[in-house]
């Protein structure tokens, strides 16, 4: 089978176009690229069939696994595909890492370290109890993400691309510095004794739900990587679409309770937007893939985030 | 009820940037009229209230420098153009090709003189507010938050590094889809 490879403006990419065999793959495909084009490799490159000109509609890509025949008529031997380039990527246990540890460590240094003598605070600093279990709450947070990063997650993609680190970091990192220096300031002002229990009691019961949803959803795909879509069952997933989202707000709504920072607060409602942003467009995925027909389920009626607003 | 609603909406819409137009034409006006016939330090008390009404300004102590001026100038020609542009695409439907010109040619020159009059302003306005200690919250408080008012301007003259080439870049990419795109007209 002839490929040929075009950039998104028609120019063509592979020069002379590249022979492969009749039943080669989407991934022989980028394979064979790669081979020609040092740098371009498979996580780099995504293959589209090419649009019609002046059409709307987003292109067609290349499932890894298909043949290349079935994106062509009957009776063709040849192929064009549309190659994009992604950008440097990096894995997303990679990505994901740096952006937990910023936290896991940056937040401890105000907790130990004489910090605020540099912002012009000088004299001794009284710790209270509700800050010392802030930073072990905090940090057991962080470790547990990391954890589930390396021994539970499975990934629907391989890699994301590397600018997402230092957005990502930028995001994780200021926020952990932000909160961290107003929970443990020496003019901190700790709430009541009832309302921290209540705060970390109710936060950590969601942190262990939270675990329990990500085992539940990766229990939904295969080892060998090939991501994909199921819909997800058992536990809160029966009532919300992104139940994983819910017990991590909720889990945050319980350090801010015990906490009470305007810093920790904001940081709640930034990530709620971002989780939400996200739960809505699964969601969509969900439901879109799962309509009912050609013997596929129907995706039930759920919330998609957040019972009983939305 | 659509059609209503939508003709409701236009209706609005145009008063709204024809208001604001004329707010902004008045602050041109009155700031080159009075820097004519005063000179620059009294142009900001010239056009505070008009200013204020068509935007909120922050009251500075820096109230008599030339950068008033050249700010208030810079901002009222971008603003007249834009709210002119908008007006007459809600009013009329659509905006003449000299207008569309001046909206996506004039930054080339505003964008720098503008910026430079924010930035300048800001520095030159910062021993004031670290001693005025204007707007800042302090610790201790049941809400553990902090406000520093000339960090928050020293954090905000640092985002104009990235910030001011990266919207000038913007809007030079944003000026050849829109030039280009009437031509082809």
């Amino acid at each position: 089978m002839k490929v040929t490879v075009v950039s998104r403006s028609g120019r063509e990419v592979v020069k002379g176009g590249l022979e492969l065999n009749d039943s080669a793959t989407a991934a022989d495909l980028q394979q064979a690229i790669h081979k020609r084009t040092k740098k371009f490799y498979p996580s780099r490159q995504r293959l589209t069939l090419p649009l019609p000109p002046g059409l709307k509609e987003k292109p067609v890509v290349l499932h890894y696994r298909k043949a290349l025949k079935s994106y062509v008529e009957e009776n063709s031997d040849s192929i064009t595909v549309v190659l994009k380039d992604l950008g440097p990527q990096v894995s997303y246990r990679t990505l994901f890492f740096w952006e937990y540890v910023g936290p896991l460590f940056l937040y401890p240094v105000f907790y130990f370290f004489p910090v605020y003598r540099y912002f012009g605070y000088k004299g001794e600093r009284i710790i209270h109890p509700g800050q010392t279990y802030a930073l072990y709450y905090w940090c057991f947070h962080y470790f547990k993400r990391i954890m589930e990063t390396f021994f539970v997650h499975r990934f629907s993609h391989a890699t994301s691309p590397l600018s997402n680190v230092f957005r990502n970091c930028a995001y994780y990192w200021s926020f952990g510095s932000y909160i961290a220096y107003y929970v443990n300031h020496p003019l901190y002002t700790p709430v009541s004794d009832l309302q921290m229990k209540i705060g970390f009691g109710f936060g950590l019961l969601c942190q262990i739900s939270n675990f329990y949803c990500h085992v539940l959803l990766r229990n939904l795909r295969s080892p060998d990587g090939n991501g994909g879509y199921q819909i997800p069952r058992g536990f809160l997933f029966n009532i919300v679409t992104c139940a994983n989202y819910t017990t991590e707000i909720y889990q945050w709504l319980g350090f801010n309770i015990a906490t009470q920072t305007v810093a920790g607060y904001v940081f709640l409602v930034v990530a709620t937007s971002i989780m939400t942003n996200w739960a809505l467009a699964k969601h969509r995925r969900l439901k879109k893939l799962f309509d009912g027909k050609d013997g596929r389920p129907k995706y039930p009626r759920r919330w998609v985030i957040l019972p009983p607003f939305l | 009820m659509a059609g209503f609603l939508s003709v409701l909406r236009r209706l609005y819409l145009s008063v709204y940037n024809w208001a604001v137009f004329v707010g902004w034409l008045q602050v041109l006006v009155l700031a080159v009229k009075t820097l004519k016939e005063s000179g620059h330090e009294q142009v900001y008390s010239a056009v505070e209230r008009p200013l204020q009404l068509s935007q909120t300004a922050a009251v500075l102590e820096t109230q008599n420098h030339i950068l008033v001026s050249s700010l208030v100038i810079s901002w009222s020609i971008t603003e007249i153009i834009r709210y002119s542009f908008f007006g007459m695409k809600e009013a009329l439907g659509f905006a003449p090709s000299w207008l569309l010109w001046l909206r996506y040619s004039t930054f080339l020159v505003l964008y720098p003189t503008g910026i430079t009059s924010e930035v300048g302003l800001i520095y030159i306005a910062l021993p004031y507010i670290k001693n005025s200690e204007k707007y800042c919250i302090r610790m201790p408080n049941k809400w553990n938050f902090s406000f520093d008012y000339y960090y928050a301007a020293i954090l905000a003259l640092g985002i104009y590094v990235p910030g001011s080439p990266h919207m000038y870049g913007y809007m030079l990419a944003q000026r050849k889809r829109a030039l280009s795109k009437s031509k082809r007209e």
